[in-house]
């Protein structure tokens, strides 16, 4: 799994929640009664943001949004192992990676990164321009570096915004577990981009 | 990691306070690790306002999202199907009553020939062993389908699944029936056609949710549990051999078919 162009961790889901009537949770309690518009509320409250971990995941914006039809036919599906009294977004998550995941394991890639690490030309960009194209680059290449259990809590945390007992709820560990792997990462990956930005003023 | 570094991660991305400030000053663990955090904000000039939330408008959202459709149709079929969720223990009812069913069916039919009881063991040792083969059963069944527990220690499963085949071996009557190698394929036999149903069930529900190598080694020997305990109870062969090989080891193979074949099957569901 290869990441790719990131958006930005703005650690403030407070927008967000101030913002929406209802939590998440409750529409997932409403959506298990049988009430679809809840089911859209949550589909349009973290379909981007899934599609957008989901690119950064495996590399590949379409094989993203594959897996973003498969993560929530799979919350369809499995509604009733949603457990009442916990978090939404980290069980919606853990789903989009185990699908991630799943499609890795089976081979099923659709679409890679280039040989220079960016994604295929046709993909549309979301991220406003101008950008530092090659440093872009090198954190691509740096985070795909990194191992995937140092990979998947840094891209949660990084970009998606996530506290790293979210992440530890996603991934099934503790959150000091969690902390140790994104300490490593974030070490591993200065030491990466110090090289890769060397090589390439080279 | 020492506790203000604990506190410095949680802060990432935020303002710190002074004395976490102070901290990363003179700990070159937090500064590597904030270092490491920085640098990855720079490649993109995203900010909060690029970033999609639950205000976006549903036009707007109803534009950019190419999947909503097919997601919703898929949700409102579904629902048409099936209005109120089906709890998750469900499927362990079914799976558990699937594997009740099958000792009992096994048991029947094995009874024709020659009475329902024939480990020469003392009873209290039948029962116990039966008792112990039971909660491995039940427990295996429960680790496999329940969604509390998102990982499943291996060391757990196989320290389980090893203390039981030591168990089963070591309390064997020692009397010898068959030749060997006659007693071994015909229990082994048994165990495979014992197990047919218990395994299916087991695979069909294991693929309504994620695949978990640990979790269908679990399934599996809770499925090679049904005819383990069959054997247990009726078998009237108790040397060692006998059991390690016609007993044992193919309730241990039939959980290793069990981890292949999940891998193999597509998943329906990636809940965890």
């Amino acid at each position: 799994m290869k990441p790719a162009s990131a958006p930005v961790r703005t650690g403030d889901d407070s927008v967000r929640t101030s913002v929406a009537p209802e939590s998440d949770e409750v529409l997932m309690a409403r959506f298990c009664e049988g009430q679809a518009p809840a089911f859209d509320a949550l589909f349009q409250r973290h379909s981007r943001q899934v599609r957008g971990y989901l690119t950064r995941l495996t590399g590949s914006a379409s094989t993203a949004e594959d897996l973003v039809q498969l993560t929530f036919m799979s919350l369809v599906r499995s509604r009733g192992r949603f457990q009442v009294g916990s978090r939404f977004k980290p069980w919606l998550y853990a789903i989009a990676t185990n699908a991630a995941r799943d499609s890795q394991r089976r081979g099923r890639r659709t679409e890679e990164l280039t040989a220079e690490g960016e994604l295929p030309t046709g993909i549309a960009d979301e991220s406003p321009a101008p950008r530092d194209v090659g440093l872009e680059r090198a954190v691509r290449q740096a985070l795909d570096m990194l191992p995937e259990g140092q990979r998947i809590p840094i891209l949660l945390h990084r970009f998606e915004g996530m506290g790293f007992a979210e992440i530890a709820d996603t991934l099934g560990l503790t959150e000091s577990a969690v902390k140790v792997r994104a300490h490593r990462g974030y070490e591993r990956l200065r030491e990466l981009l110090a090289t890769l930005r060397t090589e390439t003023l080279e | 990691m020492t506790p203000e570094c604990s506190r410095v991660m949680d802060c990432l991305g935020e303002a710190l306070p002074p004395e976490l400030t102070k901290h990363v000053a003179s700990c070159e663990d937090c500064q590597v690790v904030t270092g490491g955090f920085d640098l990855l904000g720079g490649p993109s000039h995203a900010t909060a306002s690029t970033l999609p939330t639950a205000s976006a408008s549903s036009e707007d959202d109803e534009q950019t999202l190419p999947g909503h459709d097919t997601a919703r149709r898929f949700a409102l079929e579904t629902l048409a199907k099936q209005p109120m969720a089906r709890p998750w223990w469900h499927g362990l009812a079914l799976l558990v009553g699937v594997h009740a069913a099958m000792v009992g069916v096994g048991l029947t039919l094995l009874s024709r020939r020659g009475g329902w009881v024939g480990n020469a063991s003392p009873p209290g040792l039948v029962v116990g062993v039966g008792v112990v083969i039971l909660a491995l059963l039940g427990a295996g069944a429960f680790v496999a389908l329940s969604p509390r527990r998102r990982v499943v220690p291996w060391a757990g499963v196989l320290a389980f699944a090893g203390a039981l085949g030591v168990t089963v071996v070591l309390t064997g009557s020692g009397q010898q029936g068959r030749a060997l190698l006659a007693g071994v394929l015909g229990c082994a036999g048994t165990e495979l056609a014992v197990t047919v149903v218990p395994l299916a069930v087991t695979l069909a529900l294991l693929s309504r949710s994620a695949y978990h190598p640990a979790r269908a080694l679990a399934a599996g020997l809770s499925a090679g549990s049904v005819s383990l305990l069959v054997l247990h109870v009726h078998c009237p062969d108790g040397t060692a051999a006998h059991l390690l090989w016609g007993h044992v080891v193919p309730w241990l193979g039939l959980a290793g078919i069990a981890v292949l074949l999940r891998s193999l099957l597509p998943t329906r569901s990636y809940a965890p």
